[in-house]
C-alpha cells in the first residue's frame, strides 16, 4: 500500500510543476546555503585547529601556569610566561613513555616578546625558540615563501614571517637585532641574518620570528629551559587524547623538572584547553551556523506548507473522491506526507550537489580573506573550506526531514474534508 | 758633639720622610670614588630642576617635552611634564623599587618598569631618575683615555647581579677634579652595545658649574637619540616626603 502511495505521491508532484519547483527551488538553495556554509564552518575549524595543533600546542602541551592564571581569550594565551626547567629531557621522556599511548612526538619550545630592530625600524616581536629538525609540521604550516627554513645548528639564523619582513624592511640574507628583557631583569640583544621568510597570514603569527631552541635559551638567559613542550599523537580523536593525556600527566609527575618559579606549577593542556581564543572563534562559527539553519528552515518550512495547502485546496474533490472511493483517512495524511517527503529528498540532492560543487571548488581555489577581520576570524589571509560527507548528509537529511514535516498539517487538513463536502467543493 | 749630630740627622731623616709623600703626586682616586663622585656631578642627593628633552628619529619630526623635576635620595623621584599643552600633566614617579606612570587623560596612575623607555625616548625610567650606578655595579679602574677632546678615567661597570639592566657599562670620567661623566656605553649580556650616553656642555647652573647636556643614542636603532637638557637646577630644596607617593601623583601636587 504504501508503495503505491509512493508511486501516487512521486506523480502528484509532477502535476503542479511550477508550485512544486518553486518550493522545491527554495529548499534546494536551502541544502546547497547549508552545505556551503558547513563547509566554510568546517573549513575554519579544520585550519584554526591544525594552526594550533602545528604551530603552538600540540595536541597537548606542558606549561608552566601560575597558580591565579585566567585565560584572557588571545591567541597568546597558548604560550607559557615561566621558565619550564629541564625541557628537552621531559620531552624525552613524555616520547619514550607515551608511544604505546600514541605520543608522536614531544618538542620544547621558547616564546619571549621582544623587539626588533633593523636600521632605522624597529617593532614588537613574537620571538619563538625551536627545535627545526622536530618541527615538521610547524614547518608544513609556515611554509617558506623565500629562502629556507631554519637550518638546525645557526644561532644566528632566524624566519622571519613576510608581514614582519616588509615592515621591517627585511630580505633573505639581511641583518636583524633581537632586544629581549630577560625574566630577571637584565636587558639582552640577539643579532641574527634572515634565512628565510613565510606566509601563513593569521594576525598573531604575523610578527613571529623564529630561532633556535639554543639562542633563544641564551637570549633569555635560561640555559636548558622553555616555556612550553607541545605532544603530538597520530590520533587526535577525543578518547585517544584522553589516554594519552593520563599518560602525558604521569611521565610530567615523575620527572617533577625543578625549579620552578613561585606560586606556579606544570599543567598539561589540550589543545582545546590551550587555544581557548581559537575554539571561541569556532564556536561564534557554529553558533553563526546553527542560526543561519534556523532561518533557512523558517523559510523552507512556511515555503512547504505553503505549497501543500494550495495542494489540499486546489485537489479537494480528488480527495473528496478517494474518500468516497474508501481511502481512509491515514492513507491520505501519509499520501501527502509522502509527497512531501519526495519533494524533499529531490530538493536535497539537488541542493547538496550543488553545494557540494562550489565548496569543492572553494576547497581548491582558496577564498582570500584579506580583510585583518576574516583573517583572524579564518586563521589565515586564505580559507579553504572543507567538504564533510557528514555535514552534507546532517543538510540533506534536515531539509527533507522539513519538508516531511511541513507536510504534516496540509495532511491532517486533507484528510479531515469530509467526502460528501469535498465532492461538491467548486 | 757627635751624638747630637746623630740625632739631628735622625730628625731630619723624620721629618723628610714625613714631608716626602706630600711632595710628590697625590694618589689616583679608586673606581668607587670615581664613580661616586660622578654620580652627583650634575644632580647632588636632592635636587630640583626643569628640563627639555628631545627626542629624535628619522624620518619623523623631533618630539620636544618640557618638564619639572624633584629629586630626593637615591630612590625618590618625581617628573611632570609641562609642554607641549597636549601632555601637560604626565607625570613619572619612583619611589623604592617602584614607577608609577599618571596620564592625565585616563585619569589613571599605572605600575610600569624600571627598564622600560622613558616618554618613547632612549632613556629608561631607571635612567632619568639616575638611579645610583654604585648600588647596581661593581666598577673597576680600567686605565685612562682621551674621549671627546678629554682625559678620562675609564671605569669598567659590572653589574652586581642578573636583575640590573645593563649587564656592563664602561664609563669615562674626567680626570680634571670634576670628576664629571663624560660618555657611558651600555652593553647587554650579549656583548651587544646597545646605547651610549654622552654627557657635555658644562656651564654655571644653579649656584655651580655642572654638564646641562645627555645625548643618549641608540647603537641598534640607527639614527635614534634623544637629548636632555637642563633649563635649571636647585641643590638641596627642602623636599615633603608626601611628594613621592602614587597619591600625590594623582592630585597633580
Amino acid at each position: 500500500m504504501t508503495l503505491r502511495l509512493l508511486a501516487i505521491a512521486l506523480r502528484n508532484l509532477f502535476r503542479a510543476r511550477r508550485r512544486n519547483a518553486l518550493a522545491g527551488g527554495s529548499m534546494a538553495i536551502g541544502t546547497a546555503a547549508l552545505v556551503v556554509a558547513s563547509g566554510l564552518s568546517d573549513g575554519i575549524t579544520h585550519q584554526l585547529s591544525d594552526n594550533l595543533i602545528a604551530v603552538q600546542t600540540g595536541h597537548l602541551q606542558v606549561v608552566v601556569r601560575p597558580d591565579d592564571f585566567q585565560s584572557q581569550n588571545n591567541p597568546f594565551d597558548a604560550y607559557g610566561q615561566d621558565q619550564l626547567p629541564e625541557a628537552d629531557a621531559l620531552a624525552r621522556r613524555i616520547e619514550s613513555d607515551g608511544r604505546a599511548a600514541g605520543v608522536v612526538r614531544a618538542v620544547p619550545y621558547l616564546f619571549v616578546r621582544g623587539s626588533a630592530v633593523a636600521g632605522s625600524r624597529s617593532s614588537v616581536a613574537w620571538i619563538v625558540g625551536i627545535a627545526p629538525s622536530r618541527e615538521p609540521e610547524l614547518r608544513r604550516m609556515q611554509r617558506e615563501t623565500s629562502g629556507r627554513f631554519l637550518p638546525e645548528t645557526d644561532a644566528t639564523a632566524v624566519y622571519v614571517s613576510e608581514v614582519a619582513a616588509r615592515k621591517l624592511r627585511l630580505g633573505v640574507g639581511d641583518a636583524v637585532s633581537f632586544v629581549v628583557q630577560t625574566p630577571q631583569g637584565s636587558v639582552n640583544s640577539l643579532d641574527a641574518t634572515v634565512c628565510g621568510t613565510f606566509r601563513k597570514g593569521a594576525p598573531w603569527f604575523d610578527n613571529a620570528f623564529y630561532i633556535t631552541l639554543a639562542a633563544a635559551q641564551a637570549l633569555v638567559d635560561w640555559p636548558g629551559g622553555a616555556t612550553n613542550v607541545k605532544v603530538l599523537l597520530s590520533d587526535g580523536s577525543a578518547a585517544a587524547l584522553a589516554q594519552a593525556r593520563r599518560c602525558v600527566e604521569r611521565s610530567v609527575a615523575a620527572a617533577a623538572p625543578r625549579p620552578l618559579a613561585k606560586n606556579t606549577a606544570l599543567k598539561v593542556e589540550s589543545y582545546t584547553e590551550a587555544g581557548r581564543f581559537s575554539y571561541a572563534i569556532i564556536q561564534a562559527n557554529e553558533a553563526a551556523l546553527v542560526m543561519l539553519s534556523g532561518f533557512l528552515f523558517a523559510a523552507a518550512g512556511v515555503g512547504v506548507v505553503n505549497a501543500m495547502l494550495m495542494s489540499v485546496r486546489e485537489r479537494t474533490r480528488e480527495i473528496g473522491t478517494m474518500r468516497a472511493l474508501g481511502m481512509r483517512r491515514s492513507s491520505i495524511v501519509r499520501l501527502f506526507v509522502l509527497e512531501g517527503l519526495a519533494l524533499g529528498i529531490a530538493s536535497a540532492l539537488a541542493g547538496a550537489a550543488a553545494g557540494a560543487a562550489v565548496v569543492l571548488y572553494w576547497a581548491a581555489a582558496g577564498i582570500p580573506m584579506h580583510a585583518a577581520a576574516l583573517s583572524w576570524m579564518a586563521g589565515g589571509d586564505v580559507l579553504y573550506p572543507a567538504l564533510r560527507g557528514w555535514s552534507v548528509l546532517r543538510a540533506s537529511a534536515s531539509i527533507a526531514g522539513l519538508s516531511t514535516l511541513a507536510a504534516l498539517y496540509p495532511a491532517f487538513t486533507a484528510s479531515r474534508l469530509e467526502p460528501r463536502e469535498a465532492l461538491h467543493h467548486a | 758633639m757627635p751624638r747630637a749630630a746623630s740625632r739631628l740627622r735622625r730628625s731630619a731623616l723624620v721629618a723628610f720622610a714625613l714631608v716626602a709623600p706630600a711632595s710628590g703626586r697625590a694618589a689616583e682616586p679608586d673606581a668607587a670614588t670615581i664613580l661616586r663622585r660622578a654620580d652627583r656631578a650634575v644632580l647632588g642627593e636632592s635636587a630640583a630642576y626643569t628640563l627639555r628633552m628631545t627626542v629624535l628619529r628619522p624620518n619623523k619630526p623631533e618630539r620636544i617635552v618640557e618638564m619639572k623635576g624633584w629629586k630626593k635620595g637615591e630612590d625618590q623621584g618625581l617628573v611632570r611634564y609641562t609642554a607641549p599643552a597636549k601632555e601637560r600633566g604626565t607625570a613619572y614617579l619612583r619611589s623604592g623599587e617602584n614607577t608609577w606612570l599618571f596620564l592625565p587623560s585616563a585619569e589613571k596612575v599605572v605600575r610600569v618598569g624600571a627598564k622600560q623607555n622613558f616618554g618613547g625616548g632612549d632613556f629608561s625610567n631607571a635612567d632619568i631618575f639616575r638611579l645610583s650606578l654604585i648600588k647596581d655595579y661593581d666598577p673597576t679602574l680600567a686605565g685612562q683615555e682621551t674621549v671627546e677632546g678629554q682625559d678620562c678615567y675609564r671605569l669598567e661597570l659590572k653589574a652586581r647581579d642578573r636583575q640590573v639592566a645593563y649587564d656592563r657599562v664602561v664609563y669615562w670620567v674626567r680626570r680634571d677634579g670634576t670628576f664629571y661623566p663624560v660618555r657611558a656605553d651600555y652593553y647587554t649580556l650579549s656583548g651587544k652595545n646597545l646605547k651610549s650616553l654622552l654627557v657635555s656642555q658644562p656651564k654655571p647652573l644653579g649656584g655651580r658649574t655642572r654638564p646641562t647636556l645627555m645625548t643618549m643614542e641608540s647603537r641598534v636603532d640607527e639614527g635614534a637619540h634623544t637629548r636632555l637638557e637642563f633649563l635649571t637646577i636647585q641643590d638641596d630644596p627642602r623636599l615633603d616626603e608626601r611628594l613621592f607617593s602614587p597619591g600625590a601623583l594623582e592630585r597633580g601636587e
